[in-house]
């Protein structure tokens, strides 16, 4: 070919090609634009029939419908999307072409010129690479320093902690701080006089020593009491032993916080806690805490009055500031446990009290900061004259008892498995209390004497946070993405299991051969204890953070929207009444004095028949 | 007058040309989106259950060794192309070849740059075990190099076949910004090093312009980059190459030692100067001035000065590299989620955070993850002083090459940076 003639077609291939491109381009912007309109599955005539499909749930005809629609819809998606690849490889192949003659007919129109004379001069452009060069590498330099302070080096951060906590647990492991008393009398029972004894040695805080002394007398007085005494009271989070079954009688079943229906009273929480309440005989007591300061309170069941407050302060060992913990976990997430005598309290930090009914500090000492993502959010439970603390850490897992008189560590179980954020329950197995945990990735049985660990099941994963439940001889335990199990301590072994509703937060709850499970996505579910058969589930309201609870024969539900729900303890879903509490409830209602005692995220309510 | 007419079809064209690539640019960007919209998993109310994603089967062993006979036939062809037969269009039709298989065929992988992660990754995780296949893409191009200079460059390399093919225009740029520009290969190939051999990430592979036009579908931001390399290199010649290429440093170094090398004429240069122009990427020497490099003195002082500094670059460079590594660390996974969660313990309620909510569901506890990160710090910190030393020893290197003057007679290309593209070649009016 003539160069003139080569020249004329390699610029028409450019321009033919160069249209072609345009065209393809074009015709894929359509396309996209109409794809990122339409979303298949959203369109208006599918959103109709799937809205009549609600009304008319079993027309097989609307059903056939829509899965046509859905095909075709579909089929048109697929459509579009192998339009948008072929379009894809034609534009590529244009642009190629376009690129190729492009070149050639540049290439042809180029004439060999002469070539120019070199006008950069050697040294000055030698000199001046040198310069940029030098600027380069020096603001690589500076960018690297600069890097260096101005990131944070969290990991070893989080060692420092570690070590922090870990050297402040060990340092305090007995300090107990003491109150200075006078002369004690004559101690009623050994045990207490041992650990009164013990209470004689130290002396370090500066109380009130005539306040001391009444308490003191107090003190020789307990009689730490029986499983009948607890019972009808609701001496720790989720009722008696942690179960969440109250024994109580004529429990309401309905009201209503906004218009104030079957409210006895209702008063505000200084400070913020998602701790629920306990109670013993008139005195209800809740913790609460922020960033600056920790306090616990004590209520009149009948008036709603705050009878004490007391600033948890001043203790030996606790850290200058808190650790880090997520807003809904909070500094006051776990629950105070009673024994009639005194009130315990925890805290996020560290951070253990002991008061008795009238707010006289008792004792108080740190555990060591605990290193808890969340926060420490275990609650309290007691028997006899033991406190029993789960103390989960991301170091540690160790079941702790406390002397409930003086505070010392009575024994300290450490335990394999993660860190949880579930709370202990007191079990009576065969007639000798357990205290069991769950834990990634077991749920295991400690004796309440010894802290010997007695069953241990790998059945659990994940952050577990709902605690464990006992009923008819078995142990019931189970969390999001793992399972729910049944398990009979006596033979150490799984009796059922089942994954189909699990909780996140809510805890299980057994009675009358019911298990009930209520999960954070809404469904309530109910199965046979024994077997594992699923009775009914529904689905209700956002979801489920309050423990489910029994009381009075009733199960007792709060979704997090603050409404409460009563069904029936049967085999049929049977809803016995409503309240709307008409704020966020996280926390589990304690009943106590046939009323139930609800804390919301801003108030404490008593709500009985008035 | 038909001049006149042509150039005037010729500005049009320049227009066309101009709304073309500005459409081509948008076209790509919108393909490229469409590709990443998802289609939602239909939900079946019959026992219909869903079929578990599986991981599609790695390429048969024996398709893995086609590729590397493939490899090894274009490597001695466009060896004998650019040193014995002296053949531009050979090595162009090549690349052609070479565009089609190894890139639009192979989908830009298994490909030599990349392979050096490969490589690092096996050197420091003894867990890691390299295919036979990758580390002969990984040897073979640079011991051909070794022997005939870069013909991997000009004939094999897919990359390089895209940009190649793609110059129309290129412009000369000025030594002081070449010499610049041509640190960041070294940086590149430092930070590529780094980020396999802790396991991080590829970074080359990541980062790879082209492969999302390779295999059509790549992410958004890809796309744009890669198009802007095309747009870029129609007139900057072989941008990623030049400026980039992390292999090219190691071609480069090999390169320098070739034994056999393309020459641009075939038997004595006559100093016609024909050919002064026509290496779209600067890679011709000319004959040394005389007059500048007589005027040794000042050479001679600098050269003392920056020879002392080389090893202070070096330390300072290390310097900072380790300053920077708690930084730099951050870009390994396993770090990022460990400093997210301890900053940040929020983020567990997020159920949007898939990295988050997959550790949660793992039931791996946040100390072995933190403990975990922290040697992975660690070897970020060793990682770093050698990393910042080795890019310090690269400045004082430069600059010490700046001040050394090598004697050359003749219009010659330059062994380490000239890609064995032939073209010119062509341009010499010498034959035999
Ligand atoms: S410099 Fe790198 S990208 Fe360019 S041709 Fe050579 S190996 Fe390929
Ligand atoms: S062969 Fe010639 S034109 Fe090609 S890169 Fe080398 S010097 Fe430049």
């Amino acid at each position: 070919m003539e160069p003139e003639n080569k020249l004329k077609f390699s610029l028409n291939i450019a321009l033919v090609s160069g249209i072609f491109c345009i065209t393809v381009a074009l015709l894929l912007l359509l396309n996209f634009m109409q794809m990122s309109k339409n979303k298949p599955l959203e369109s208006k005539a599918l959103t109709s029939l799937v809205k009549r499909l609600s009304q008319e749930p079993n027309s097989d005809e609307l059903k056939q419908e829509i899965r046509n629609f859905d095909l075709l819809a579909r089929k048109a998606y697929f459509n579009s999307q192998w339009q948008v690849k072929t379009g894809g490889y034609l534009l590529l192949f244009g642009a190629i072409v376009f690129a190729l003659s492009l070149r050639v007919f540049i290439g042809l129109k180029s004439k060999i010129e002469e070539p120019d004379v070199k006008d950069e001069n050697d040294l000055t452009s030698r000199i001046m690479t040198q310069r940029w060069v030098m600027i380069t590498g020096s603001v690589m330099i500076v960018l690297g320093l600069v890097a260096s302070f101005a990131s944070v080096d969290h990991l070893q951060k989080y060692d420092v902690n570690e070590s922090l906590a870990e050297t402040k647990s060990i340092d305090n492991q007995d300090k107990v701080e003491v109150i200075k008393v006078g002369e004690i009398p004559n101690a009623t029972q050994p045990a207490i006089a041992d650990s009164t004894k013990k209470l004689v040695a130290g002396n370090t805080a500066k109380v009130d020593t005539s306040k001391v002394k009444a308490t003191l007398v107090a003190a020789t007085k307990i009689t730490f009491p029986g499983s009948n005494a607890i019972k009808v009271n609701a001496s720790s989070f989720r009722g008696p032993f942690g179960n969440g079954v109250f024994f109580q009688k004529g429990t309401p079943v309905e009201w209503d916080a906004a218009s104030g229906k079957n409210v006895i009273w209702k008063t505000s929480v200084p400070k913020k806690g998602f701790n629920s309440p306990v109670i013993w005989g008139n005195k209800l007591f809740l913790s609460g805490a922020d960033q600056q300061s920790r306090e616990v309170y004590c209520f009149d069941c009948n008036s709603g009055k705050v009878l004490w407050k007391q600033p948890v302060d001043n203790i030996t060992g606790s850290p200058a500031t808190m650790p880090k913990v997520t807003e809904d976990t909070g500094f006051a997430a776990s629950s105070l446990t009673t024994d009639g005598n005194k009130v315990y309290a925890i805290f996020a930090n560290g951070d253990i009290i002991c008061f008795d009914m009238d707010g006289n500090r008792v004792w108080a000492r740190n555990l060591g900061l605990p290193d808890n993502h969340y926060g420490h959010a275990s609650s309290l439970v007691m028997w006899k004259d033991k406190v029993y603390i789960q103390y989960d850490t991301n170091k540690s897992r160790k079941l702790i008892a406390l002397n409930a008189s003086t505070g010392e560590t009575v024994w300290e179980t450490a335990r394999k498995g993660k860190i949880s954020w579930a709370s202990p329950i007191l079990a009576d197995i065969n007639g000798k209390f357990q205290v069991v945990l769950s834990t990634d990735p077991m749920v295991a049985g400690y004796d309440a004497e010894s802290g010997k660990e007695l069953w241990s099941v790998d059945c659990l994963s994940g952050e577990v946070g709902p605690s464990p439940a006992s009923g008819g001889g078995l142990i019931f335990a189970a969390n999001e993405y793992a399972k729910l199990v049944a398990i009979d301590p006596s033979k150490n072994s799984k009796v059922w299991e089942s994954d189909e509703f699990l909780p996140e937060v809510a805890s299980p709850v057994t009675a009358n051969g019911l298990l009930f499970i209520a999960t954070s996505y809404g469904v309530l579910a109910c199965y046979d204890a024994k077997s594992g058969v699923k009775y009914w589930s529904k689905e209700e309201g956002p979801g489920y953070y309050s423990s489910p609870v029994i009381a009075d024969n009733k199960l007792y539900t709060f979704d997090t929207s603050g409404k409460m729900r009563v069904y029936d303890m049967a085999k049929e879903a049977k809803l016995l009444g409503e309240g709307n509490a008409a704020e966020k409830v996280t926390t589990t209602p304690a009943f106590a004095n046939a009323r139930m005692y609800l804390r919301t995220s801003n108030f404490l309510y008593c709500v009985g028949k008035k | 007058m038909k001049c006149k007419l042509m150039l005037d079809r010729y500005l049009q064209m320049k227009n066309w040309i101009k709304i073309t690539l500005v459409f081509a640019f948008l076209m790509f960007n919108l393909a490229g989106m469409a590709q990443k919209q998802r289609f939602p998993k239909p939900e079946f109310g019959t026992g219909y259950s869903q079929p578990t994603p599986v991981t599609p089967e790695p390429r048969a062993l024996a398709l893995e060794y086609t590729d590397v006979v493939v490899l090894l036939i274009v490597l001695s062809l466009a060896s004998w192309f650019a040193i014995r037969k002296r053949s531009r269009k050979g090595l162009l039709w090549l690349s052609v070849f070479t565009l089609l298989y190894f890139g639009f065929y192979r989908n830009g992988c298994i490909c030599s740059i990349g392979s050096i992660q490969n490589v690092s990754l096996t050197l420091f995780d003894p867990g890691y075990a390299i295919s036979i296949t990758t580390l002969l893409f990984f040897l073979l191009p640079l011991i051909f190099t070794l022997y005939f200079g870069r013909t991997f460059c000009a004939g094999a390399c897919p990359l390089g076949a895209m940009q190649d093919l793609l110059i129309i225009k290129p412009l000369s740029l000025p030594e002081w910004l070449r010499k610049t520009l041509g640190v960041i290969p070294y940086l590149y190939l430092t930070f590529a090093i780094l980020f396999a051999a802790t396991g991080t990430d590829f970074i080359i592979c990541r980062y790879d312009p082209f492969v999302g036009i390779f295999r059509m579908d790549a992410e958004f931001h890809m796309v744009v980059l890669g198009i802007a390399f095309i747009l870029m290199g129609m007139f900057v010649a072989r941008p990623y190459c030049r400026f980039l290429c992390p292999y090219g440093v190691l071609l480069n170094w090999m390169s320098r030692f070739s034994k056999y090398h393309l020459s641009i004429t075939p038997a004595a240069c006559i100093q016609c100067k024909l050919c002064s122009d026509s290496c779209p990427f600067d890679a011709i020497d000319y004959p040394t001035d005389e007059k500048q490099s007589k005027n040794t003195k000042w050479g001679v002082n600098r050269f003392l000065v920056y020879a002392l500094l080389i090893p202070l670059w070096i330390f300072i460079g290390g310097f900072a590299g380790s300053k920077a590594h708690t930084w730099i660390s951050k870009a390994n996974p396993t770090v990022y989620l460990a400093e997210l969660l301890l900053s940040k313990p929020e983020v567990r309620n997020d159920q949007k955070n898939l990295d988050v909510q997959a550790f949660l569901s793992s039931g791996k506890s946040l100390e072995t993850l933190v403990k975990e990160a922290t040697v992975i710090r660690q070897k970020f910190y060793s990682g770093g002083w050698i990393a910042g030393g080795f890019i310090g020893l690269v400045i004082g290197m430069t600059l010490l090459g700046q001040v050394v003057y090598r004697k050359k007679n003749d219009y010659q290309p330059h062994k380490g940076n000239c890609f064995s593209c032939g073209r010119c070649m062509n341009f010499c009016p010498v034959k035999k």
